[in-house]
């Protein structure tokens, strides 16, 4: 038997060839209720298979533009800074046309229509989680990264943000308070960040381009220069070879 | 149950905390369903907003439309939660329904 496949207390024979473990699929208890009840309201009628598709395909196809429009919004206009910070939602429909109630008159059932920007200062910066589930703004940021939803994220940002913040690559000095918001009810939150230096002549577009996703999320600060579109490319240092190449030299 | 008995109507009554005021999160039994974490559960806080009033979420999550609360942001003092954490200034916010919080 092959040392490299040793189990301890394990009495079983290894003199057999181990079978290969089938392709299954997982599927949550959760996923399954989904199904079923979408089935159920396609048979009565409520809406189409294709409405669901459309529904779905307009809902991930929304993303954070329009939080990054706010943001910039914000730093330019004071008066209108004073509103997002006052009421988000009417904030975020008289400055977007962007309405938290859409599309069903009272938002999306699990989004709801309370949204507070929370404004970071020079000495104050604010970082999201939701400890119970995924509550992210989506009418106003599309859907939530897929780190945000894991359990590793959620149960560590409350008790150890500094930590979690500097695997980010985000690194604040002691005398920053930081503000974790578990976003645990019906409110959606969003952060408000500080305009960088150097943007104060920057038009709302060159703004909005530097308020990224991340940014929104408190796990970053938005700085002149790096944008969403344009990511950092390390080369390999040892890059692979041509595999016909490859493959005759090591023969 | 004990707690439905205290908890006031809110929408007959006045909104019981405002801002600044002191609250201790209450720990009460995980009967039924609860948006109230275990670890904000005795510690002491400050009511930071007066959101906005809604069904609570142990009798929304059963469709069931009863009681309307008002529902606060609660500050803490993140070394009020975690004993070992070493950052004087941090903070860490969440939202409760009233009957969740008791006067300190």
């Amino acid at each position: 038997m092959s040392t490299g496949h040793k189990h301890d207390g394990d009495h079983h024979d290894h003199d057999h060839e181990h079978p290969a473990a089938p392709m299954v699929e997982e599927i949550t208890d959760y996923e399954v209720l989904e199904i079923a009840v979408r089935e159920l309201a396609i048979e009565h009628g409520l809406f189409t298979a294709e409405d669901h598709r459309r529904f779905t395909e307009w809902a991930e196809s929304i993303g954070p533009i329009n939080g990054s429009r706010l943001v910039a919004k914000a730093w330019k206009d004071p008066a209108f800074k004073a509103l997002v910070l006052e009421d988000g939602v009417k904030a975020c429909k008289e400055g977007l046309g962007l309405d938290w109630a859409e599309p069903t008159g009272f938002g999306t059932p699990s989004d709801y229509t309370n949204f507070i920007v929370l404004e970071d200062t020079p000495t104050l910066h604010h970082v999201i989680v939701c400890t119970l589930c995924s509550c992210y703004p989506r009418p106003i940021l599309g859907m939530s990264p897929e780190w945000y939803r894991t359990t590793n994220y959620r149960r560590r940002l409350v008790r150890w943000p500094r930590e979690v913040l500097a695997e980010f690559g985000l690194i604040l000095p002691p005398e920053v308070e930081i503000r974790v918001e578990d976003s645990n009810q019906k409110c959606r939150f969003m952060v408000l960040p500080v305009q960088p230096k150097g943007t104060e002549n920057w038009t709302e577009e060159q703004l909005a381009a530097i308020v990224t996703r991340d940014c929104m999320i408190g796990v970053a600060l938005p700085r002149p220069g790096r944008t969403a579109d344009v990511h950092p490319i390390h080369k390999a240092r040892r890059p692979v070879q041509a595999s016909a190449q490859h493959g005759s030299a090591a023969e | 149950m004990k707690a439905k008995s205290e908890a006031p109507k809110a929408s007959h009554a006045a909104t019981r905390f405002k801002v600044g005021d002191r609250v201790r999160v209450r720990n009460m039994p995980n009967m039924f369903y609860t948006r109230t974490q275990s670890y904000v559960r005795g510690v002491i806080g400050t009511i930071a907003a007066c959101t906005y009033k809604d069904l609570i979420p142990e009798e929304d999550a059963f469709n069931y439309d009863g009681k309307v609360e008002q529902y606060y942001i609660v500050r803490f003092r993140q070394k009020d939660l975690w004993e070992e954490y070493p950052f004087d200034n941090d903070t860490l916010q969440t939202e409760s329904p009233e009957h969740w919080l008791e006067p300190v």
